[in-house]
């Protein structure tokens, strides 16, 4: 199996287009793709796909802890350890905890020395999964609420791929990222074969990719450019980052009034790419 | 006050408004920009900036767990009780995958050999610059590779309240998570954009569930409304039905604006007809905040 990583940076540049526009290309060779949305925070590629989220079909879960004030001594053990200052103690007094500043990591119930401490598990993420077309399958990932942490979601979706992947026997696994380079993007990212990073030709565009190709290069995952609109702004940016990189420009993409519109209506024109 | 320029989805404008309404802004009050993308900052060159920075400072917002091999006999301890799976033994060694560690220290309290310490990393560099149009913009860049942006931002908004400006323009970046959240946290009114695609119309909701859970005012703002008519009405019909989201208006698609960021100038330096937008967008918010 083969796995392509859809990436780039800044947002806007067309990572969701050029993902479904890879899998339909990709599928047409008679060979099974699973497409997964990493962009747990916005999702859209089901959008783009006609597609509804309904079912969920795997659930992800975070734990904060939970006191049982009868067991609870006050002795202060919690409230010394946590590292995100995410445990309140006024002086003499039960111990508060902030759902906001917790990151879960279970070191309070764990050190608790009278057990006062339960888990609470609250839903935080879903997993969805759509059979768009023949040989192609659609894995979505998306936080339910307010999330801070939204990493965990990316990489449970993504496990959920990879197993669909295996099952099916999958030739492709394509996975979208979310905008920007935080741990989400890196989760999304860690094992692919190859990551195509989606730009526009501008100075905005040519600053984020230059990050993302340094990220990419950390990750050891080798990548290709893809340039979007490439008929608008100024192409040269993008050309010289290319060659001082020397990443290949794999393909570009004149601006189309049809893509546009058509993407407007949540539907794709249809674009050779690759 | 704080206004903070949200979105959800990327690529919909933010970074442009926020570049413009700051130079508005800045003709009547004492501002400071915060570009609170600390993953892909990009409203200096809104700003019409070139990478020249008055103050560069490095910063440490978390600290990862760093292994002694010498004094680790692989009991695994410290991999059951890590909740994001970032140590695992292999061949009876200990492996720490970097990108998973959350710097909770859990593993250095449990580990009996005292074999791990917690370390800080340097994750991201602040910025500040002086502008051209006398106002201040403290920009971040979290280093590739590293975590913590939400934490960047947090530190980001206190270098810039030292600044003692009266008015905080806070350009957010795309998403939902930790950043965007460490963004709107005590931000006093919320500019959502977004553009007349389903995908921008659903992460415009999805934001706006952030918005909500911090109970902050908003308006909301339909850039390129003219590609597609049917779906600016939609949202429109639907920003009429917030009880506090009022649309505070529309920006035309114009695809000289792809020529104008080429050449680094700012949108209100342009003669482009979606400075007269925005002129109406930034009077109307005028009027929204009693100002």
């Amino acid at each position: 199996m083969k796995k392509i990583g859809v990436t780039g940076g800044k947002g806007g540049t067309g990572k969701s287009t050029v993902s479904i526009l890879l899998a339909n290309k990709l599928r047409a060779k008679e060979k099974k793709v699973v497409l997964v949305d990493c962009d747990v925070e916005c999702p859209n590629d089901y959008l783009l796909l006609g597609q509804t989220l309904e079912k969920p079909k795997g659930k992800v879960f975070a734990q904060f802890p939970k006191l049982d004030k009868e067991k609870c001594q006050k002795c202060g053990v919690c409230t010394k350890n946590c590292r995100s200052n995410a445990v309140f103690q006024p002086l003499g007094q039960y111990p508060i905890f902030i759902h906001e500043l917790c990151s879960g990591c279970g070191l309070c119930w764990h050190l608790c020395p009278h057990q006062a401490i339960k888990v609470e598990k609250k839903i935080i993420g879903e997993i969805f999964e759509n059979k768009v077309e023949d040989n192609f399958w659609l894995v979505t990932g998306r936080s339910i609420g307010v999330v801070d942490e939204t990493g965990p979601i990316v990489t449970k979706t993504k496990d959920y791929a990879l197993k669909l992947a295996k099952k099916i026997k999958a030739y492709y696994l394509l996975s979208d990222t979310s905008v920007g380079m935080h741990c989400g993007v890196i989760r999304a990212l860690l094992g692919s074969d190859l990551a195509y990073a989606v730009t526009e030709p501008t100075p905005l565009g040519a600053h984020d990719l230059e990050l993302i190709l340094r990220l990419l290069k950390i990750l050891k995952i080798p990548a290709k450019i893809i340039l979007n609109q490439a008929d608008l702004g100024k192409k040269e940016i993008v050309k010289r980052l290319a060659g001082e990189t020397k990443t290949k420009i794999a393909h570009e993409i004149p601006y189309s009034n049809e893509l546009v519109k058509k993407y407007s209506l949540g539907k794709l024109a249809e674009v050779n790419i690759l | 006050m704080k206004i903070t320029i949200a979105s959800g989805k990327g690529g919909v404008g933010k970074s442009m408004l926020a570049s413009a309404l700051a130079m508005l802004f800045a003709q009547k009050q004492k501002v400071v920009a915060v570009d609170a993308d600390v993953d892909a900052p990009n409203l200096h060159l809104w700003l019409g900036e070139k990478e020249k920075w008055d103050k560069v400072e490095k910063i440490s917002v978390s600290e990862r767990a760093v292994i002694d091999q010498k004094k680790c006999t692989s009991c695994g301890r410290c991999v059951d009780i890590c909740t994001f799976d970032a140590l695992s033994i292999n061949n009876s060694k200990l492996i720490i995958n970097n990108y998973f560690c959350e710097g909770c220290g859990a593993c250095e309290v449990v580990c009996p050999e005292k074999a791990i310490k917690m370390k800080p990393i340097k994750n991201a560099e602040i910025r500040i610059k002086k502008n051209v149009y006398g106002f201040p913009l403290i920009s971040a860049q979290l280093y590739p590779g590293e975590t913590g942006s939400g934490k960047i931002v947090d530190e980001i908004k206190r270098k810039a309240e030292e600044f003692k400006s009266e008015m905080m323009i806070l350009d957010s970046p795309a998403g939902t998570g930790c950043p965007v959240i460490a963004a709107l946290n005590g931000t006093d009114f919320a500019v959502l954009v977004t553009e007349p695609t389903p995908s921008g119309f659903s992460d415009l909701k999805r934001v706006l569930t952030i918005v909500e859970h911090f109970k902050i005012p908003y308006g909301v703002v339909i850039n390129k409304y003219d590609i597609n008519l049917e779906e600016t009405k939609k949202i429109e019909k639907w920003a009429l039905r917030q009880a506090r989201g009022k649309l505070l208006g529309k920006i035309g698609y114009d695809q000289r604006i792809f020529q104008a960021i080429a050449q680094l100038k700012p949108i209100l330096e342009t003669d482009l007809p979606l400075k007269k937008e925005i002129q109406i967008i930034y009077d109307r918010l005028r009027r929204r905040l009693s100002l």
